[in-house]
Formats: structure tokens, sequence, C-alpha cells
């Protein structure tokens, strides 16, 4: 034992082992992004199982059909007619009706303001009393009138009023039912989520004055097309990249696909023939979704609350009716009606890939994990690095001493380095705060100025650093372990909240562990500075609102309305974790150290 | 040179700073004070400030504060708190106790700092001690910690406490051991565990006297100034007492602490442990854990005789990481007294690491708390896991500081050794 240590201590002094961590690095990323591509093969996802078995899917015989038909038909004659109307005269109309079925209803207003504009509406929600229940516990059916294609939900709407009135008839019910009809599909439900959990700011949202127990689940009914339907998509991603449970997926999946036969699609993949290719594909748009964090529909806003909800939109052309649709509605209520407890079983975290096709958490953590480890292990070796003696000053000595003493440590000076990361992080509640206030009209010239500035500011930053305090390589490479340092950390924390915004930034990021000072070559230095450029927040920003085809004022606006409404941090991290740390990267690119002005002093 | 008014203005520039961050944070930002008041890492069952307006509602109501079982703070807070307007429609007057009470604390710690007590004590002297830190840069780093700036917004109670502590020590070294003793006395009297610093507090006393009234015995200074200690806690008890109208503030305040009767999550390795446990292995477990918690005192207390304000920094660093209901308030007044040993820190080895492992395990534990508490998704076992990388962090500071300081000792005892690497054989 006492010879394998002191064997590994003699392994420490090798000046070899400091040449290792850059290429650890590089494998970590590479082993990372491999791992993501590998996730789809059969070997490493897994087949989805219902993991609560009080849910039962498909396993009750569904009833509704037959005479609700014409019910359904004279609802839809009167949401035809009220198409173009006001919000308010809309709920006039549909608050009549749900009366008449024999339920409570209630209303809601709220306003919001967001990139300089409002946006407000009036929800309508009824409470079915459950007739076996205590009001302990509900579960929602949303139809709100706009998609997020702000297509008026013609089907959907009729759908929800007929299901609530067949709903009303049975007395199996041991929750209560919630209708919740909304003018929009993110601001509305957003606003009655809050209320309900009385998270809500009161002067702009105003109180639910009807209350129930608490939600067990919800399910969001998108059907705006007008003919019959082949599949039904599951919309599943929340808020900041939350997933319902996936038992709930997978009962509506069991349901729809296995008892209604019916098709079932994720992620807008219309085709899919569970070969890689299209696993891989539904995953990645799945990431990206979950990295973006927007709401994607009505069911979005329950999920940070604990409440596992999905929307399902029928799609394709085919012979399947409305009350196919209600059917599946019907099962799925079935199912949730008979939870003994709030769905925990199965996963929180995961990622699908088809609709029985899954990898949970423990298998695909690592990749990310990975990737935010690369930044702290050159970190340490930045920091390993900068502890050692400059070269010129110790080669001579070097041979000699090598088996005596171990290398003398440099005494570091931290003041200069930490004073500038510090700086760079509270730098970046500028650009955060300006994107999130500044009104639409601003957003465009906004953004320019900002992107001529961001590729001026380490210039600037390197050229205030060199003249007042002329940092040494030393500091230099702290500056960068710091900034590397917090962003790992930062990244490690963020992929156990979202792990694809986690890999996203990570990857983004990644070129940052392996660029640093050039002190000999000013050519190298701006060479590589217009490549940090490249993948610079603001320029990856503009590229990709490019690629897909929308311009940088709707990007930015969306974000500002996701902040204010949702509470989408996906800006945070963007401008307060990647920002800064581009920034550090730059500033130590451009950097031009003085060496040998500083006294070497030993321990 | 006019250094005296330079030092002067620096003093109030940093004292008045201090106060006007806190209280932009204050007014600027109204949600968080509440917010942090919840977090499971700032405020304990202890020292919640929530719990203490509980408290106060309770005992401006003429009802015992201890009905309820939710107080569990030291009953002479009570008259305290009940002078100040209430904090829900005047918060600033609670506001400005809290900063008054933190920039008293870093005033002590600049006494600390100044008296050069952590380079050169009466029994040695560090062949370092030339290379450290100023009062103003102590100070400072204590005023602009993160930790302190949280505890302080979070109304923990504890910063009272801490404010003793270090009234204590710069009592003690400025050689006033009756002032020590009683500034200790609050401390106890408050968080009942500043008792166990009494050993080393009182050699602090002993070796700090001033020349002209030296006691040559550490006998009979120790029986002429640990009664004080004493009569000082009998009388706050006394004072209590009359408070109250009975003895049932002690098994409600120092009885929790004993026993961890609430097991409230925190940063500390208790409550997961006792949460855990069957209940008949309770009372041993309890008395194996406080008796962990201090047999430090004994040992540190010989083994570093010659520098006992090192004993009261190591002894502080392992209270925050192993008393029943630590908080991050405890790493700070830690955190606080470290950079004392600036002379010290170029023989610490891991400073890089330790320095990574708390900033990873302070984001990671609101991470995970998150997790378990509001998305539902992960459980206590996640939070656990960072509470010990937490406690994992701050045992490698105190045994690097350790390391270092009796590495320093030993340096003087063997000069050729200088600059070696040794190894344990």
């Amino acid at each position: 034992m006492p010879r394998l240590l002191s064997s590994a201590l003699a392994l420490r002094r090798d000046p070899r082992i400091l040449k290792i961590p850059p290429y650890i690095s590089l494998l970590c990323i590479l082993v990372g992004t491999v791992w993501l591509f590998l996730l789809p093969l059969d070997e490493y996802s897994r087949r989805t199982y219902i993991s609560e078995n009080a849910l039962l899917p498909g396993q009750v015989h569904t009833y509704f059909g037959g005479s609700d038909q014409n019910v359904l038909r004279a609802y839809k004659q009167e949401v035809n007619a009220l198409v173009g109307k006001s919000n308010v005269e809309i709920n006039d109309q549909l608050e009549s009706i749900v009366k008449g079925l024999g339920l409570k209803t209630a209303r809601q207003n709220f306003t919001y303001h967001a990139a300089g504009r409002t946006y407000e509406g009036e929800n309508l929600y009824a409470i079915l009393q459950a007739p076996r229940g205590d009001a302990t516990e509900a579960i929602v059916l949303v139809a709100a009138w706009e998609n997020v294609k702000h297509e008026v939900n013609r089907n959907g709407m009729p759908l929800v009023l007929t299901l609530a009135r067949y709903f009303k008839r049975w007395s199996l019910w041991s929750k209560d039912i919630i209708i919740l009809l909304s003018p929009d599909s993110i601001y509305g439900p957003q606003a009655w989520v809050d209320a309900y959990h009385d998270a809500h700011d009161s002067s702009h949202v105003s109180s639910l004055p009807l209350k129930s127990g608490a939600l067990q689940g919800a399910i969001a009914i998108d059907y705006s097309q007008e003919h019959r339907f082949e599949s039904v998509h599951i919309v599943y991603d929340g808020v900041n990249g939350q997933l319902p449970n996936l038992d709930l997926i997978n009962s509506v999946v069991n349901i729809a696909g296995g008892q209604m036969g019916m098709g079932v699609a994720l992620q807008e993949m219309w085709q899919h023939n569970n070969k890689y290719p299209q696993r891989l594909r539904t995953m990645l748009r799945g990431m990206l979704k979950q990295g973006l964090g927007l709401a994607s529909g009505p069911h979005s806003s329950f999920i940070p609350y604990h409440v596992d909800a999905v929307t399902l939109r029928p799609f394709g052309e085919g012979w399947q009716d409305e009350m196919a649709m209600g059917r599946v509605v019907e099962g799925t209520f079935r199912s949730l009606n008979n939870l003994l407890e709030h769905l925990h079983q199965s996963f929180f975290f995961y990622l699908l890939m088809h609709r029985e096709r899954f990898v949970s958490i423990g298998t695909y953590l690592p990749s990310a994990m990975l990737v935010a480890a690369n930044f702290t292990i050159m970190a340490i070796f930045l920091w390993m690095k900068s502890g050692q003696p400059e070269p010129a000053s110790t080669a001579p000595s070097s041979a000699e001493s090598e088996k005596s003493a171990p290398p003398p440590t440099v005494e570091r000076d931290l003041f200069l380095p930490l004073g500038v990361v510090t700086l760079c992080q509270f730098a970046s509640a500028i650009p955060l705060y300006l994107f999130n206030q500044a009104p639409e009209s601003a957003l465009t010239p906004l953004f320019t100025t900002f992107l001529l500035i961001n590729t001026a500011l380490p210039f600037a930053l390197s050229q205030f650093l060199t003249s007042f305090y002329a940092p040494s390589l030393q500091q230099y490479h702290l500056i960068k372990s710091f900034s590397l340092l917090l962003l790992g950390m930062f990244l490690s924390a963020l992929a156990t909240l979202n792990f694809s915004l986690a890999m996203i930034i990570g990857l983004l990021a990644a070129p940052l562990s392996f660029v640093g000072p050039f002190p000999n070559s000013p050519v190298a230095s701006i060479i590589c500075f217009v490549l940090l450029n490249i993948i610079s927040p603001p320029a990856v920003l503009f590229a990709s609102a490019l690629y897909w085809g929308l311009d940088v004022t709707s990007v930015l606006r969306e974000a500002a309305v996701a902040w204010h409404v949702t509470g989408t941090y996906s800006a945070v991290v963007v401008w307060c974790v990647w920002w800064p740390a581009w920034l550090a990267a730059s500033v130590s690119v451009l950097g031009r150290p003085e060496a040998g002005h500083k006294k070497v002093k030993t321990a | 040179m006019d250094g005296g008014k330079v030092t002067v203005g620096r003093t109030a520039g940093l004292y008045i700073g201090a106060a006007v961050l806190r209280l932009a944070i204050f007014t600027l930002l109204p949600g968080l004070p509440d917010l942090l008041t919840g977090r499971v890492e700032i405020s304990t069952p202890v020292t919640s400030f929530k719990r203490l307006q509980e408290g106060l509602f309770l005992y401006n109501h003429n009802v015992s504060p201890y009905d309820g079982g939710v107080y569990h703070q030291a009953p002479l807070f009570l008259p305290l708190f009940s002078l100040l307007p209430n904090a829900l429609s005047y918060p600033i007057f609670t506001y400005l106790l809290y900063i008054a009470v933190d920039l008293l604390s870093a005033s002590a710690l600049w006494k600390i700092a100044d008296s050069g007590e952590a380079g050169s004590s009466a029994q040695f002297t560090s062949p370092r001690r030339e290379k450290r830190w100023s009062g103003f840069v102590i100070a400072a780093a204590f005023l602009l910690n993160p930790f302190t700036l949280a505890t302080c917004i979070g109304r923990s109670t504890s910063v009272f406490t801490t404010c003793a502590i270090l009234h204590a020590i710069a009592k003690a070294v400025s050689g006033a051991p009756f002032g020590a003793m009683v500034a200790l006395s609050f401390a106890s009297y408050l968080s009942m565990y500043p008792l166990l610093l009494l050993p080393p507090l009182l050699l602090l006393c002993y070796d700090r006297q001033r020349p002209d009234r030296a006691d040559k015995s550490a006998l009979s200074f120790a029986a002429t100034h640990v009664p004080v200690v004493f009569g000082v806690l009998a009388l706050l008890f006394g004072m209590s007492y009359l408070i109250t109208g009975s003895w049932e503030f002690l098994p409600s305040t120092y009885g929790v602490q004993l026993t961890l009767s609430d097991l409230t999550p925190n940063v500390g390795l208790w409550w997961y442990f006792f949460i855990e446990m069957f209940d008949s292995f309770r009372s041993f477990f309890l008395a194996v854990f406080w008796l962990h918690l201090s047999c430090y005192v004994g040992g540190l207390t010989v083994r570093i005789r010659r520098q006992p304000l090192v004993v009261l920094t190591l002894l502080l660093g392992i209270f925050a990481i192993f008393k029943p209901y630590p908080s991050i308030s405890d790493t700070s007044l830690f955190l606080g007294l470290v950079p004392l040993y600036r002379h010290v820190f170029p023989l610490m080895r891991y400073t890089f690491v330790i320095a990574a492992v708390i900033l990873y395990a302070s984001f990671l534990g609101p991470a995970f708390y998150y997790l378990w508490i509001y998305a539902g998704s992960g459980n206590a076992n996640f939070f656990y896991a960072i509470t010990l990388v937490w406690g994992l962090g701050q045992s490698l500071l105190v045994c690097d500081l350790m390391f270092a300081v009796l590495r320093d000792e030993w340096e003087v005892e063997r000069p050729e050794m200088v600059g070696k690497e040794i190894r344990q054989i």
C-alpha cells in the first residue's frame, strides 16, 4: 500500500500528467455526444410500461356515442355561430350552455403585460361535483377557444361540452371534474392554474371564486380540424422542460392506440416507422422543445404545479370521428378516476423516441454530466497550470530537481481573475433585463446594437485589462479556470432540472474549454476570436432564427412573453450562464499576457 | 501620512457600503426576505424568523409562546422584538436591527484581525505571520460573503449568536476576560452550543491577560471566570422565567436541540439519520451524536494549546457541520474566521477542491430540494446526498486548515523540513 501511494505521488509529479486533462476533456465531450446518439438503439432504450397498476388503462367499456352524437352536432352549431365574436360574448353563450347542464360555473379575468403588448381575456370554468367524492381531488378537462396556432377549436369546444353533459349522467366519478374553457392556449390556462394554487399576482390575474380539491391530472383537447382524423398527437412538453408522469402518456397511448385502434404520434412526427433515424429525430425534437422550455399547449402550465397533463390533438385523414376522440378522453378520465394517489410511480424524467420506446434519466443523464464535467476538468487543469512556475524560469533546474522536491507552487494572484469573472457574471443581468423589458418595436434595433457591442466588448475589456492591470499568463489561466468552473457547476445543477437545456448549452459552449491566450501570435488570437464570435450567444440566436425561418424579433418577443407569463428561465440560462462564460473566454483569447514581470514566490 | 484618516474613511465606507447593500436588497426585492426566510438552508427550527413571529404573536396575546410547539428560541427575543413595530407593517425597523447586528459582528471580527492573535499568540509565533490581511479585508470578506448576506436577508436569529461569539473572542483577545465570559454566556443562552467553546476561550483569555493584572495560575483564573459564565446564564434564565412565567422554555428551546424532536430538513447530517431510525435506538444515538460533537473540544484544546484562536475557529467549523440544526449562518461565521489564517494558506493543499465542492453543493442543494419538495420528481435522498457533499466540503476545509496550522507549528520545531513533502508513516 505505501509503495502504491508513493508511486501515485511520484506520478503526480510527472510533468506528463499535466498534458492529459485537455484530452480527457475532449473525450468527455465526444463520449457525451456519442452516448446521446446511442440512446435510440434497442439496447439502450426501453419499452414503455404502465407502472401504476391502479390506472388500468383500456380496461373499461366506454359508452360515449349513440345519441351523444346528436348533442355534439347541436353544440357544434352553437359554437360555429360564435366564431368571430368577442371573448365575453362567447363566454356568455357557453356559460348558459354549461349552466343548463347543471354545473356550477365561474369566470376569471386576466391581463398580462409583456414586450409592450397586453394579453387579456376571461376564463370560463365549471365544476362537476363528484357523486362519490368529497371534493378533495379533481381532474381537469381543458378546451381553449384558439390553439397555439390561433386556429379556432371548432370540434374540441363542442366535444368538451358534450363530454361534460355525458359525464354528468354517470354516478361513478370519485373525483370532481373541472371543465376549463379558456380564450387561448397559453395565457388563460396559466392564469387559471396560478390562481387555482393561489400563486397569482392579484393585480393582473383575478382570484377564482369557485374551487375544488387538489388537481390530479388534466387533459386538453385541441381539435380544430373539421373532418375525420386518423391519429392522435400527444403534446406533453411542460414549461421549463418539465414533463408529466410517463404513466399518463402511456395510458393515453394504451387507450388510443390499443383500445380504440387509432395511431398515436409524438413531437409532430406524423409518420413513424420505429427505425433508428425516426427515433433519433423524435428524441432530438423532444430535446429541443424541452430545452427551449416554452409552453406548447394548454397543458403546459399545469405541469409546474405537479399536475400531470397532456394535450391531445387529432390529425390526418382517417375514419375516426369526434365520438372516438370522446371515448379516448372518457377512457383516460376513467383511468385517472381510479387513482388512489397522485401519479408518482413512473418516470418524470425521460426522453420519448416512439410512443412505446423511452430512455429514463439514469441512461441519458451521463451524457449531459460528461459535457458538464469537461468544463470542471478544464477548470481544475487550468488551476494546476496556473500554479506551475512559468516555463522559462524553471527550465534549467527542472532536470535535476525532478526527483528531490515537489515542484514549487507559485503563489496565485486571485483578486483580478475573481474580479473579472464576477464582473462578467453581474454584467449578464443587463442583456437579461433589456431583452425582457423592451417593447416589441425596440427589440430589433436593440438586438442589432447588442450584437455589435457584443463583438466589440471583449476588445474593450481586454484593452482595459492590459492597460490598467497588465495581467500575467497565470491570471488569464485563472480567469478561464473560474469561469469554466462556474459554467460546469451551473450546467451540472441545470442538468438535473432541464437535461436538454444543459446539454444544448453545454455543447454550444464546449469550444470555450479549449481556447486560451496566444501570447506569441496576435493573428492566431484574432482568428480564434472570429471563430468564437460565430458561437456567441447572440450569433447563435440569430443563426437558429434564420435556420427555422423565424425573424429574430418574434423569437425575442416569445422569449420575453414566456418569461413574464409562464416563468420560462431559458433566457436566464442563456444570458447569465452561457454569455458570461463566452465573454470571459473571449477576453482571455484576446489577452496579451505580460511575461516575466511578476515575482515568482515559492510556498 | 494621515493613515488614521484614511482608515477611518475606509472603515466607514465599508460599513456604509455593506449596510446600503443590505438595505437595497431588502427594499428593491421585497419578496426576497420572505422567500429566504422559508429556505431550510437558512432558517432552522431553532433560528427561523417565521417561527419567531409566531412566538411573538402568542407572547403579545398573553399566551405562552411555547404553546403549539412551533417556537423554539430563547424567551428574551420576545421582549426585544415586541419593542420593534410589527415586522409586517413596518419591516424597516427589523431590517435595521439585523443590519446593525451584522455590522457589530464585522467590527468584532475586525478587532480580532487587528490584534494579530492569529499569527502570533502568547506561546507561538508563526514565521509566516507577516503575510496577513488587514482587518478591513477580513471584515469585508465577512460582510460581503453571500452566506452572511443570505442569513441577514433571511432574518435568521442565528446572527445574534454569531455576533455574541465574535464579541466574546474580540473581548478575549483585547484582554477583557470578564466581557468575553459575559458575551459567551449570551451566545450560549441563545443557542446553547457555544458553551462548548468555553475551554478554548478561557485559554485565550488567560493567554491575553493584561500584564498589569495578570493571574499567574491557570486554575485560579478558571475558578474566577467560569462562575461568571454560569452566573450570567443563571441571571438570563431568571429573567426568562420572569418573562414567560414558567420554566417551560427550557425543554422547548434547549430540549429540542438536545433531543432533536423537530425533524425539519436542514443542511446538517442529523435529520435524515433520525428520520430513518427506529425509536428504540433514538436515545442511544442522540447521546452518541452529542458526544461526538463535544469530544472535539478537549482534544483540539489540548493538541493546539499554543494557539487557542485556532481551536475556536476549528470548533466553529466542526459545529457548522455536526451540530443538530446547522444552517449556512454557521458556515458564514466559520468562513469569516478562516481568512485570519492567510499566513498558512500556502500550506493548505486542497483550497481549489474545497472551493469547488462548497460552490457545487450550494448550487445543487437548492436544485435538489426543489426536485424533492416542489417538482415531486426527486426524493429526500437527493437533498441528503447534497448535504453530505456540503458537510464533506466543510470538513475538508477544517482538516486542511488544521493541517496547515500544525505544519506551521511543526516547521518551527523542525526547520530542516521546511518545504519538504511529508507523509504519514
